[in-house]
């Protein structure tokens, strides 16, 4: 049977392999699939800011030897909150709808909350209706709309999850 | 130094490039720096990164990689400069030694500079847009082509008017891209007699018209015209296209000029020329046919996306040219309007303009605040918003004229005689004419920098109500005092205390409603949106209703009557129809709440849980601002979930809500038969009652036992009242 491009590609769920960025032989891999699917133009530094100092924070997927998703993050003081950022979040098509985003954006999230994270935020387009989907059934909450943010004059949601204070532990 | 670009010949496989560049000069040489920069590539490893004071990683985001194209505005097209996109003949004068093209490919320059001039006005910079012509980067050299001359100047004089209204407006909303114009030449000597010289030309091609008109119906002509173009047969055709072209921007520089006039003075006159340019308009768009058949070929590519009427590129532009002026964008192509949706533009701003230039300057704040978010329904953009706000508030009063303690005085329903009180140099009460000042000024941005300006605001409102209190209790805390002045005084202070109060739930209502407007709320969220628009419906119903009361007070004092008739006394008990409108509100707001509240309670699956957090978490976000500011007080999560946690199919069997918002409505519109917004709101509220009412019915008898039930909710009858719709799936 032929498959064409676009479908789906036939895979186990746990083919998919999630690894923890572990250095620069990972960067080409990031860099192309930002690349690919993203219109921003980033240059090698953008990524090495964000995979240099919070390297616990990035994740890739892989399939069968090769990088599918990832996700590019991290975090600081903003405002006397110590809050976390998703950058990148990027799964190939034919990966798309199999829960890869929701699982690389989860782990890194994880990893926030234990690092001491109070919220994590980004910026989505407000036609991004996987985005939105995707955020909204982890807690976020469309916290702001930002009037033509984006260059092409699309809306942007910030969007905002805020991590409910930790337990005491007795 | 040299003025002639001077060729260089070397490059690495010896032939002689012919790259034009910056010329050497007496002080500076150039030097071939490719072995240093080869050198430099080998000099670092993978990662590894130069560390500097003022250099770390964060830094180096901000680093460009020349020759990128996405990133690179240095990076040259076509021309280096704008002198030599005119050396090589990118915007030759005239545009064609064949008069009828030099016609024609006019025609296209002034079109393509009304799309640019729309893409402006939607958020692309000056630069990128009706700065990319050549002829206005250069107006002076256009000055033997009349036509052309006169068009540039107007545009140069229009945008510059334009871009003080909006500099002026200062709403610094998100499109700052709007005034950019650093390195434009904006400022013309002379642009003030633009208009002078439009009609100059203006008469020209009249009698043009009248003579060819003249000719065709063989009549001797009295004077010896020269033609505008060599095709006789074509004649009449230009003319005609020219003249509304040049007749709209003559009409729309009016309406600028007109509507800057100070208090609303030129608000009539302003209305005449709009009318002129929606006519001049509609003969634009008729003149495409013609200008179209004009020629024997055709254009390229679908009509509907090029920027002129005629079909064809227009010369003498390049957007490139000017990219780094254009700083902070990237070298982003923009995509300018097509020539369709340009004049849609413009007409829609000159509709909206003209929904500015008939108000009626209404001193009362309550009516216009309602005619600021009537207006902002048909989302203006942002020369409308900006004219607006302009007309509102000028040098500190309301249309440059009335006071705001004055507007205070009124709303809160006080005697006219209190309006020139020395009370009103206190601190406090400065304070609060700067805060509705303000407040106008939000009213007038786009929504999504509305609601974030009006949520920060409510902290403003409270801090001036509890300052305002403080000081009323100082000074009239314990003694009841007989002196006229001091009963003036805190009769103010009682009025105005009442009227901020009713402000505040005011402002709180509409950062909750715009919510929905800008699609904020996911449907799990509705629950606790519609419970915390109850709570502060209740409180502003509360304020709104005292207010009324104060104010038939202060008319009555006034009245002529002695005695109240028993009519009177009737009418002082029912409800006045604001308060009632409220109230259906208020029941819409908590039937939904009911309703949203017992699916949640009883269909677990409506609203599955997040693994990082809960309901209490997003209520704390959404309503953080409400909260800081105690609007209302005494509301918490804790009694959110009191209010909803026992709400099941059965409770909401029990109570419809929603039948008691039709009734009201029903009832209500009789009182506002003069008022056509707030009927047809009327009838959008029935309509939600209605629906909302038999889905609740339905839910009730089925949800229980009907797994395949779906609900959802729509906002098809009202903006901010779900219509819930209820499915087999």
């Amino acid at each position: 049977m032929e498959v064409k491009p676009e479908e789906k590609a036939e895979i186990e769920e746990p083919e998919i392999e999630y690894v923890s960025y572990g250095g620069e032989h990972h960067l080409p891999l990031i860099m192309n699939l930002v690349d690919q699917e993203l219109s921003e133009p980033y240059s090698i530094f953008t990524y090495r800011y964000f995979v240099y100092l919070w390297p616990q924070l990035s994740f890739l997927a892989f399939h069968k030897g090769k990088c599918v998703g990832t996700v590019v993050c991290k975090m600081g003081e903003h405002r006397n909150t110590f809050r976390g950022y998703i950058a990148m979040l990027v799964v190939i098509k034919p990966y798309r709808g199999r829960g890869i985003a929701t699982e690389l954006v989860t782990r890194s999230i994880r990893m926030m909350m234990e690092s001491g994270c109070e919220e994590v935020t980004l910026e989505a387009e407000v036609t991004n209706k996987g985005a939105l989907a995707l955020y909204g059934r982890l807690g976020f909450i469309r916290a702001k709309r930002l009037f033509h943010y984006y260059l092409n004059g699309v809306d942007a949601f910030r969007l905002k999850l805020l991590f409910p204070p930790p337990r005491q532990v007795l | 130094m040299a003025d002639k670009p001077v060729y260089e010949e070397a490059s690495i496989d010896g032939q002689p490039s012919k790259l034009a560049s910056i010329p050497a000069s007496d002080t500076t040489v150039w030097a071939d720096a490719s072995p240093l920069l080869q050198a430099a590539c080998a000099g670092l490893r993978d990662g590894e990164l130069i560390h500097g004071d003022n250099f770390n990683l964060f830094a180096a985001m901000s680093a460009l990689e020349i020759m990128d194209p996405k990133m690179d505005s240095g990076i040259v097209c076509t021309y280096y400069s704008i002198d030599e996109a005119i050396e090589n003949g990118a915007a030759p004068i005239p545009i064609s030694l064949d008069s009828t093209i030099d016609v024609c490919r006019t025609i296209d320059i002034m079109d393509h500079l009304l799309a640019c001039e729309a893409a402006w006005h939607k958020g692309h910079s000056l630069a990128q847009t009706v700065f990319s012509c050549i002829y206005l980067l250069r107006l002076d050299r256009t000055a033997p082509h009349a036509l052309l001359h006169s068009y540039c100047r107007i545009i140069r004089a229009t945008c510059k008017a334009v871009v003080s209204v909006v500099s002026d407006a200062r709403t610094h909303e998100e499109e700052d891209l709007f005034t950019l114009t650093y390195g434009l030449p904006l400022n013309g000597d002379g642009d003030d007699k633009c208009l002078s010289i439009l009609n100059a030309v203006e008469e020209t091609i009249s009698r043009q018209l009248r003579a060819c008109k003249a000719t065709s119906s063989k009549r001797r002509l009295p004077e010896d015209l020269e033609p505008l173009q060599s095709n006789p047969n074509l004649e009449e055709g230009f003319c005609k296209a020219l003249l509304c072209r040049l007749r709209f921007r003559k009409h729309f520089f009016h309406v600028l000029s007109c509507m800057k006039r100070p208090q609303g003075r030129g608000l009539e006159s302003a209305r005449k020329h709009i009318a002129s340019c929606l006519t001049e308009l509609e003969s634009i768009l008729k003149s495409a046919d013609f200008l179209r058949s004009c020629f024997d070929e055709s254009c390229e590519g679908d009509i509907d996306d090029k920027t002129t009427a005629s079909g064809f590129e227009p010369i003498g532009f390049d957007a490139m040219l000017n990219s780094r002026l254009s700083a902070p964008t990237p070298p982003r192509a923009i995509k300018i309007l097509s020539w369709k949706k340009a004049v849609e533009y413009f007409v829609k701003l000159l509709h909206d303009l003209d929904v500015i230039c008939s108000y009626s300057l209404d001193p009362h704040l309550e009516s216009l605040l309602r005619f600021v978010v009537q207006f902002q329904k048909s989302q203006p953009d942002l020369v409308a918003r900006s004219h607006l706000q302009l007309l509102l508030v000028q040098d500190g009063k309301l249309y440059g004229r009335d006071p705001f303690f004055a507007v205070i005085n009124k709303a809160a329903a006080l005697p006219e005689a209190t309006k020139n009180h020395d009370i009103q140099k206190n601190e406090s009460f400065l304070q609060l004419g700067m805060l509705v000042m303000n407040l106008l000024k939000i009213l007038c941005t786009n929504a999504a920098w509305q609601r974030r300006k009006l949520g920060k605001f409510l902290q403003d409102w409270r801090v001036i109500y509890v300052q305002l209190e403080l000081a009323f209790r100082n000074e009239y805390g314990e003694v009841s005092s007989s002196s006229n002045d001091e009963n003036t005084c805190m009769k103010i202070f009682q009025h105005i205390l009442l009227w901020v109060e009713e402000q505040t739930f005011w402002i709180a209502f509409r950062f909750l409603i715009l919510g929905f407007e800008l699609e904020l709320y996911s449907t799990g969220e509705y629950c606790m949106v519609y419970w915390y628009l109850y709570a502060v419906l209740i409180k502003l119903a509360e304020k709104t209703h005292l207010m009324m009361a104060v104010s038939h007070d202060t008319a009555k004092r006034k009245g002529k009557k002695k005695k109240d008739s028993p009519k009177d006394l009737a009418r002082e008990s029912r409800i006045p129809p604001a308060v009632l409108f409220l109230q259906c509100y208020i029941c819409l707001a908590e039937g939904l709440t009911m309703m949203l509240a017992a699916l949640r309670n009883e269909i677990p699956v409506f609203h599955g849980p997040s693994p990082f957090n809960t309901e209490h978490e997003k209520f704390v976000q959404h309503f953080e601002l409400l909260q800081r500011a105690c609007i209302p007080d005494h509301v918490s999560y804790l009694s959110y979930k009191e209010s909803t946690t026992h709400a099941r199919f059965s409770t909401l069997a029990m109570y419809n809500y929603f039948k008691d918002a039709q009734r009201i409505a029903k009832e209500v519109k009789s009182s506002f038969s003069n008022d056509p917004e707030r009927l047809a709101e009327l009838r959008k509220l029935e309509q939600v009652a209605e629906h909302n009412s038999v889905a609740q019915n339905v839910i009730c008898r089925l949800g229980a036992l009907d797994p395949s039930l779906k609900v959802s909710f729509e906002f098809s009858h009202h903006p901010f009242f779900a219509t819930v719709v209820v499915k087999r799936s």
